[in-house]
């Protein structure tokens, strides 16, 4: 990456003012330049021969499945790939009826794109996540994934064109309403659906850090929201009940908080009631991002100029219709980014359930598996974590730069 | 002003709640306490240790066993994900016993540092799991130690050719398990013979044989019968390690339960013996079915057959413990004999019955009296 | 309608009041079912481990290995977080680089070791490089024979031959040279405008002090060696401090970096150009106008970063490092009851916790203060 650059700049003269300016300013310049050129030229063809030359990578070509889903029952993989094709729709839908309101109200970034365009700035920004999956496709040695990842692409480019010309129609009120709770509804029937055909105790693989970061995220919304709205309130009980919580669990690290959940949970529910490893990571997550998100919402709560809930006040809005209808979800709106950040923390964070709670995560598998038969004391270990690695790289870094696109957007800190 | 009025509050508060609690420990008479009381006893019968785990075991149908996935002869998980080994054929000969199926187990894995808390807080119903009886183990951890079914001592594995005895090791690193009694017991010997021993204990065995292998710890000190196991499947191959001659603790590993349920204790006291018993008669699992048609009183008894009484008439003998008549028949028929079991996991490893061994061969292994 | 919102929070409070309750019924009635101690007793049994790299025996009470494990806890956070700053710094600026390599990388390395967990980085650094690149000690690398490097620890040169109370004192007397002189020269640059090289004078003066008196009481430098299978001699890293506390500087440097290139964005433009304009050097205007300024920006982020660094170290624990979270589990681990014990360890990080992010205030008002 550092020889390409200058040659893509066209002649000869262009290339060396170019190298001049940006490279050989001042001795000191070219001196850095050399000694960081040599350090960065030998890590890249040091990573390469290892990626392409001397990795070997049959230990995760041979426990691909294992690392992604865990022991999932081989003939129950059908079920994960038919909430992958509904998921797809679903996001496809979504993305289709938000650009159909985005064009109404002539707010669309894309909609004066060509085609091209399109492809090409949806290759910009999910391109690693598809040629990431494009990899696994072909490391996998059956054709359902293929068939699963064709289908997906169908029902996403369907539900697209399908949420596209919904949104243009002119439909009932009622109508309208119903069908968004029934999207609303998707994401938990699936969850239902997956939980029937294998417990969510023996969630494991990636497919365990991804599920668990979502569903944290997701219960720990209301409970953000409660304590942000808590510690803004000028009821006094409620503030130092919240701030005691945000401060206690903001000042705990979450790996004593798994540890603690792991053998001391017991001691205080009866053992009737005591959940699986999987369901305590995953209340310890809430518990946990619950703290961490009431701080950015109640950023949120403060970015919203007084005149807004002043104007509302005016409008004889009720205090509670004043912060629902009105503050909150311009608030929400604000801090989009910011949750965004906490998600990909918590997606990172989920590798500590492997340590704490013993469960067969990502990475637990990854350390798992380099003590296979065959594959045992080879120090296949640095191919493992490389691989582990990239995969929640490819998820954090795609995620991160979509919160800067949209905090671009909405012009957080701008205004 | 405001902060006085706050923590006037918050006192009020404690003082209402404070008394509150007292009335309801006493009678349920507030109405905010009313509910208390009722699911206090509601969960004492599946709480921890309601003194009837026995019935509660028989009425769940499956066995809580305390265990682990990946310790060779002890416990591990096979192809199938099933657990296989010593420590899980003991979880099976006690659900043969209780339930009459050795394959009504739950095999919970636990790790080394929340065995006993797995237990206390009622999570596993035994704990099988290669752990030391030891005094504070029964003392402070609530745990009652029955029957030991392995006596073992602790021993020091080294690379192949470093050292020939324990007392050669002077200046060395020595690592272990956490949160076990080896690290300790390995301490005390060093002082005791004088030697500088720096003790490095990992959590968990993956990580110290990585350490190991890499060379960070020049002996590797546990249970002689865990080092067996783990010297059985090294990568270097088993001939790269040497486990020296010397033995320099008791380690004598036994099932625990939880303190205060004597009933469930017998039970499974009795359910250990069993096999025990079963190899003193020579009754195994290939041959238990011949000894249905036994003259011999005494196992006629223990099969839980009908025998001739004092009294000339015909009669089955109950010690009341609350296990079925023919427990020892599913245990000894369903998982085998003692000898079975030693044979089947432990001596593919290469160890010898030693202590093991029965009393009438010069071993420990001694069957209280079925009668 | 304040008897009604008093109603509704005594109704909230009383809710979460009988789940307490609740929990705490459960708890003292599962542990007196099976006799397990809920005070904190257990601290005064024997520990019956060691812990490697302290002066602690097994014979010690439970409570001096915590103490033990908060001591190892402070030393990775204190430690990590002034590595992580510098390098943090560094590579802030590095972004900003008007050279295009030395910006690139510094973004690459940004971008790299964000976005990865921690956990998988720490798992790298340990079983990868600590066991793996680095030799054993029969194999130890000796560079200048000066240090010792191997899995079984990094041998590094140190004092010697000197007691810790003359060294205190010695200490003692550079820092009160250091301060006085730095007032001597303050003076002397506001009557004459000289430049007053304050920390120039002081820190030299500082230092001949250390070296003149450690020299005057007889110390000595020790030099690390391999005896044997030990590193003697020196002061020895201990193989897991070195995993996580290179994992920990990494991965926060990642995260500083951002926090200060952000700041310098943040410093008006004009500042760097009214620096230009005065003739200062490069490093001149980075060090003297832009970064103070930067850096008070950059100081509620930074402290937040500390706080994460602090809270990151308990996974040490799981790498045989033994800082509180480990000795908690440990001790548990050997017959100490597990929910005081876990308690100990979480007050402690929430102390520690509350005591830096007021550190922290304190610095941003003092800072603040300045501004204006």
């Amino acid at each position: 990456m550092t020889a390409s650059a200058p040659t893509t700049l066209g002649t000869g003269t262009r290339a060396y003012r170019w190298a001049r300016k940006n490279l050989f300013r001042t001795w000191l310049d070219a001196l850095l330049t050399l000694f960081f050129g040599g350090f960065a030229l030998y890590i890249v063809v040091t990573f390469l021969q290892f990626v392409f030359v001397t990795g070997r990578w049959g230990i995760i070509d041979v426990n691909l499945r294992l690392l992604l889903v865990g022991r999932w029952p081989a003939d129950e993989l059908s079920v994960i790939a038919v909430a992958v094709v509904v998921l797809g729709l679903w996001v496809g839908l979504i993305a289709g009826i938000v650009h159909g309101r985005q064009i109404r109200r002539e707010t669309s970034a894309v909609a004066s794109m060509s085609m091209s365009q399109r492809v090409s700035d949806l290759v910009r920004r999910f391109g690693l996540i598809f040629g990431t999956v494009l990899l696994l496709l072909v490391l996998t040695d059956t054709t359902g994934p293929w068939l699963m990842a064709g289908a997906t692409i169908v029902a996403g480019v369907g539900g697209r064109i399908l949420g596209g010309i919904a949104s243009q129609m002119a439909v009932p009120h009622w109508f309208a309403r119903g069908a968004l709770l029934m999207m609303a509804a998707v994401p938990f029937a699936l969850f239902f659906f997956l939980t029937g055909t294998v417990p969510l105790a023996d969630w494991e693989g990636f497919y365990f850090n991804i599920t668990s970061a979502i569903a944290g995220i997701i219960l720990c919304f209301p409970l953000g929201v409660l304590l942000a709205l808590a510690r803004r309130s000028k009821l006094r009980l409620l503030q130092g009940l919240s701030v005691a919580y945000i401060e206690f669990v903001r000042g705990a690290p979450l790996f004593v908080l798994l540890l603690m959940a792991n053998v001391s949970l017991e001691f205080f529910v009866p053992a009737s009631l005591a959940p699986s490893k999987t369901i305590r990571a995953i209340v310890v997550f809430t518990i946990f991002t619950g703290a961490y998100l009431a701080e950015i919402v109640r950023g949120g709560l403060q970015s919203v100029p007084r005149g807004q809930e002043e104007a509302a006040k005016s409008l004889g809005l009720s205090p509670t219709k004043q912060m629902g209808l009105i503050v909150l979800p311009q608030a929400l709106r604000n801090v989009i980014p910011a949750q965004i950040g906490q998600l990909i923390s918590l997606f990172k964070d989920t590798t500590l359930a492997g340590l704490a709670l013993g469960i067969l995560d990502l990475l637990s598998a990854a350390q798992a598996i380099t003590q296979q038969e065959g594959f045992r004391g080879q120090g296949l270990i640095v191919e493992t974590l490389v691989f582990v690695g990239f995969l929640f790289w490819v998820g954090s870094f795609t995620m991160s730069r979509e919160s800067q696109r949209l905090e671009r957007k909405l012009g957080v800190g701008t205004r | 002003m405001k902060k006085i009025k706050l923590l006037a509050v918050f006192a009020v508060m404690a003082l209402v709640f404070a008394a509150c609690t007292d009335d309801g420990d006493a009678a349920d008479t507030t109405a905010a306490n009313g509910e208390e009381p009722a699911t206090t006893q509601a969960e004492g019968g599946d709480g921890a240790a309601g003194g009837a785990l026995l019935a509660e075991v028989q009425e769940r149908g499956t066995l809580n066993c305390g265990t682990r996935d990946a310790f060779p002869g002890f416990a591990v998980l096979d192809a199938n994900g099933e657990h296989v080994g010593f420590d899980s054929d003991f979880c099976r000969a006690i659900a043969a016993a209780v339930l009459g199926d050795a394959e009504a187990v739950e095999h919970v894995d636990l790790e080394t540092a929340d065995r006993f808390t797995a237990l206390q807080s009622g999570q596993i119903d035994v704990l099988v799991r290669n752990t030391t009886w030891t005094a504070g183990r029964d003392g402070v951890e609530g745990a009652t130690f029955l029957q030991v079914n392995y006596y073992d001592g602790q021993g020091m594995m080294v690379n192949t050719g470093d050292f020939s005895s324990v007392t050669e090791m002077d200046g060395v690193v020595i690592c272990s398990a956490g949160g076990t009694t080896t690290e300790g017991d390995a301490a005390a010997e060093a002082a005791r013979l004088g030697l500088d021993w720096e003790i490095r204990s990992f959590p968990d065995t993956d990580l110290l044989q990585e350490a190991f292998q890499a060379g960070q710890c020049d002996g590797w000190t546990s249970d002689t019968s865990q080092l067996t196991g783990l010297r059985s499947v090294y990568p270097d191959g088993p001939e790269a390690l040497t486990i020296l001659p010397e033995v320099f603790s008791k380690q004598p590993l036994a099932p625990a339960v939880l303190d205060g349920d004597t009933a469930w204790a017998q039970a499974v006291n009795w359910a250990i013996i069993a096999t025990i018993q079963a190899e003193e008669f020579g009754i195994t699992s290939e041959n238990v079915d011949d000894f249905l048609d036994t003259d011999d009183v005494n196992i006629r008894r223990f099969l839980g057959l009908d025998f001739e009484g004092d009294e000339g008439d015909t009669t089955t003998f109950d010690p009341g413990l609350g296990l079925p008549l023919d427990f020892a028949y599913q245990v000894v028929s369903q998982v085998g004999n003692y000898g079975e079991i030693f044979e089947e996991h432990l001596a593919p490893l290469g160890l010898e019955r030693g202590l093991n061994a029965l009393w009438t061969d010069g071993g420990l292994m001694y069957a209280m009296p079925y009668r | 309608m304040r008897v009604l919102s008093w109603a509704f929070q005594l109704l909230v409070f009383a809710v979460v009041a009988a789940i307490f309750f609740w929990l705490w019924g459960n708890f003292t009635r599962n542990t007196e079912a099976s006799g397990i101690p809920t005070n904190f007793d257990f601290l005064s049994n024997p520990a019956t481990f060691s812990i490697p790299g302290a002066d602690f025996s097994p014979n010690e009470p439970v409570r001096n290995a915590y103490i033990v494990g908060v001591l190892n806890t402070l030393r990775v956070s204190v430690v990590g977080s002034i590595l992580a700053t510098i390098l943090g710094t560094l590579i802030g600026i590095g972004r900003l680089s008007r050279n295009w390599v030395v910006s690139r990388l510094s973004a690459v390395y940004v971008e790299l070791f964000r976005n990865i967990p921690l956990l998988v980085l720490l798992t790298f650094v340990f079983l990868g490089v600590v066991l793996q690149v680095m030799p054993s000690i029969e194999v130890s690398w000796n560079p200048l024979d000066w240090f010792v490097v191997s899995n079984r620890g990094i041998g590094v040169p140190w004092y010697d031959g000197v007691t810790g109370w003359s060294l205190s004192l010695v200490f003692t007397i550079g820092v009160v040279s250091w301060w006085m002189i730095a007032r001597w020269r303050q003076s002397v640059f506001e009557r004459t405008g000289r430049p007053s090289h304050a920390g120039l004078l002081g820190g030299s003066f500082f230092v001949l002090t250390l070296i003149v008196g450690w020299i005057v009481l007889g110390g000595a430098v020790s030099l690390p060696a391999v005896d044997g299978r030990q590193i003697v001699g020196g002061i020895r890293i201990d193989p897991s401090f070195f995993a996580i506390l290179l994992a920990l500087v990494i991965y926060t440097a990642s995260h500083i970096a951002e926090i200060v290139r952000g700041s310098i964005q943040a410093v008006p433009k004009g500042q760097g150009e009214a620096a230009a304009a005065l003739a200062l050097t490069g490093f001149q205007r980075m060090w003297k106008v832009i970064l103070p300024q930067a850096m008070r920006i950059a100081i509620p982020p930074l402290g937040n970063q500390y706080l994460n660094l602090i809270k990151n170290s308990s996974l040490g624990a799981g790498f045989s490092y033994f800082d509180i979270t480990n000795v908690t589990q440990i001790t548990v681990g050997n017959g100490s009851p597990a929910v005081p014990a876990f308690f100990l360890a979480l007050v402690f990080y929430v102390v520690i916790s509350l005591i830096t992010s007021a550190l922290v205030n304190v610095a941003n008002r003092r800072f603040e203060l300045v501004e204006r």
